[in-house]
């Protein structure tokens, strides 16, 4: 039963990582580098809690918040390049955050631990869960709760205003920038919000695992995330959502194959790219999906 | 003062030498992006495939090393043919950053089957060149890193003649240029991908086969450090560019070797990234070229 509970803990964590990278990926911005919002908003939610003496939410709205502003912050020169280059760009910014924290040292002793972010040694005793007396299913219950949450913020940004112009953007810069999108505008906020939404799956990580270090966030993560929209289609947030929690009941359930695992897994990717290159829900699917809907619902057949 | 100075100029020609061998991963990638407008993620773990089936002759029939030499180039080329049938020939239409991630899961899915393979033990590489440094005055001068110079230079004269002075090149070229074009002289695309192909990941296996011997100790994790360091590579020099991508790879080594001697290992990585940024800020084209993405 923990078990299990420990699998859907980690989904939702890569859900709120995946959608991270669907909420720029929509902007046809392609970012690698989310994970370094995730190990801010770990590690300062971690500070928050095991050294500043804050309670969870505080913490994890701190490790949120900044973990926002620097979204903010990369979203600026994030528009001088495209593509595969963003990517690497991307990518750059969250190793340069990594190793930012592998040389880290701000420690304290408290109750005869040292506690805090100690370089290469990782940030432990993240323990405010377990102080508090907290279970392991109601944490999964705030998680969830967290998740459910940007999930409805991202329902109601699809179905706005907004969400048409993120679309719009990533469809041809020009275009919207001609009908009176401000392109600059959306792609810097679609950043802020993919740091907002990344550094709270970072802040909920820290205080499951107590335990961060600069490991955690590199390539593998990096990768893990942006698959995850890919695989699921850039048509909805649910393509995301699915493909996290798909993905990663694969690779434990599949554990009996041990080695096997992460072979299946890059087969998996090779086979979905091969054949529905935009993802699996991808926009056709939304299509074919609201007109039915509509259909069903409307009077008028055909409208 | 003068010590200072020597350790820079020393580090100045370590970086450069190091820098070949940036400079030939970036020369792969840029290649292959040249001509076939994608970008190929899996070259990192081809040449480390490659190297790794470069051991085959030495450990199994003790050959003599320059069979491994070309174990490593010949291994590399068949690798590369998996890459082209399972990540790209499919993949005609559809988004244009679908191969960045079919190649993602190739990358995985080769470094995990050298893993399975090696049951994650690491494999040393013969020493070729001994292990002394030779003395020119005040300086060091590492034999590995002079023979990955050498045969960078070697390899770019030979590509250039080869881009520039064959058929065959002129037929990459025109397929770079305009593949409907190209099409309509009567040259092939579908061939011209697959020899590119062949090409880059020969160039690759090359490459890989003097950096195992500086490095020693094998493990599939170079494959991933590979591909980093040449889309670092591509970024500071600048897409499409050959003489940029060799540029860039002598800038890098330099200024790692320099950030590695003077600050430590923590933040020789640091100043790579921090060099990319500096140019993806002030010069997105890179140093040569044409235009950002």
């Amino acid at each position: 039963m923990e078990y299990y509970l420990a699998v859907l803990t980690i989904i939702g964590m890569h859900i709120l990582l995946g959608l991270s990278v669907y909420l720029v990926a929509i902007t046809g911005q392609i970012s690698f580098g989310q994970q370094g919002f995730y190990a801010i908003g770990a590690y300062l939610a971690g500070i928050g809690t095991a050294l500043w003496g804050l309670h969870l939410l505080p913490a994890m709205l701190v490790g949120m918040l900044v973990a926002g502003a620097v979204g903010f912050l990369v979203g600026f020169p994030a528009l001088r390049v495209k593509g595969l280059y963003l990517g690497i760009a991307t990518f750059g910014f969250g190793e340069l955050v990594r190793l930012t924290f592998l040389n880290v040292r701000y420690t304290k002793m408290i109750d005869g631990k040292l506690v805090g972010p100690n370089g290469a040694e990782g940030f432990r005793h993240v323990s405010y869960i377990y102080d508090h007396g907290l279970t392991q299913s109601q944490y999964l219950g705030i998680i969830y709760t967290a998740v459910a949450l940007v999930a409805v913020c991202l329902y109601i940004l699809e179905r706005s205003k907004l969400g048409a112009k993120f679309r719009a953007v990533e469809e041809d810069e020009l275009a919207a920038a001609m009908v009176g999108i401000n392109v600059t505008a959306v792609k810097v906020f679609a950043f802020t919000l993919s740091g907002l939404v990344a550094g709270l799956g970072g802040a909920m990580f820290v205080h499951y695992s107590t335990y961060i270090d600069h490991d955690m966030v590199a390539l593998p993560l990096a990768v893990a995330s942006v698959t995850y929209p890919m695989l699921g289609g850039l048509g909805s947030f649910w393509g995301t959502l699915l493909a996290a929690a798909f993905l990663i009941f694969l690779t434990e359930s599949l554990r009996f194959l041990q080695e096997f695992r992460l072979i299946l897994y890059g087969m998996l990717i090779i086979a979905t790219m091969t054949f529905r290159p935009r993802g699996i829900i991808d926009e056709t699917v939304m299509l074919k999906l609201r007109g039915v809907w509509r259909r069903h619902r409307s009077p008028y057949p055909g409208m | 003062m003068a010590e200072t100075l020597i350790d820079v100029i020393q580090q100045l020609i370590n970086g450069l030498m190091y820098g070949a061998f940036y400079a030939l991963i970036g020369l792969g990638f840029t290649l292959f992006f040249g001509v076939m407008k994608k970008f190929n993620l899996a070259y990192g773990p081809t040449i480390m495939v490659g190297i790794y089936l470069g051991l085959i002759p030495l450990y199994v029939w003790e050959a003599p090393i320059w069979t491994v030499f070309i174990a490593c180039v010949a291994g590399a080329v068949a690798v590369g043919f998996v890459v082209e049938f399972a990540c790209f020939r499919f993949l005609r239409q559809g988004h244009e950053l679908a191969p960045l991630m079919t190649t993602i899961g190739m990358l995985i899915l080769l470094q995990e089957a050298v893993v399975i393979v090696t049951h994650a033990l690491p494999y040393e590489y013969p020493a070729v060149f001994g292990d002394e440094s030779w003395e020119l005055g005040p300086f060091l001068i590492r034999p590995d890193y002079v023979a990955m110079l050498l045969t960078g230079v070697i390899l770019v004269v030979v590509l250039y003649v080869v881009v520039n002075r064959t058929r065959f090149g002129r037929a990459m070229r025109a397929v770079a240029e305009n593949p409907t074009v190209a099409r309509l002289l009567g040259v092939s695309v579908n061939r011209m991908n697959t020899l590119t192909f062949a090409l880059t990941s020969a160039l690759g296996g090359a490459t890989g086969f003097f950096v195992a011997i500086s490095l020693g100790a094998l493990q599939p994790g170079i494959a991933s450090w590979m591909t980093i360091k040449g889309l670092v590579v591509i970024v500071i020099g600048g897409l499409g560019s050959i003489p940029g991508a060799i540029l860039a790879g002598l800038l890098l080594g330099v200024v790692e070797l320099q950030a590695l001697w003077f600050l430590g290992i923590g933040y020789r990585d640091i100043f790579a990234y921090v060099l990319l940024f500096a140019f993806l800020v002030l010069r997105p084209a890179g140093l040569l070229g044409k235009a950002a993405t």
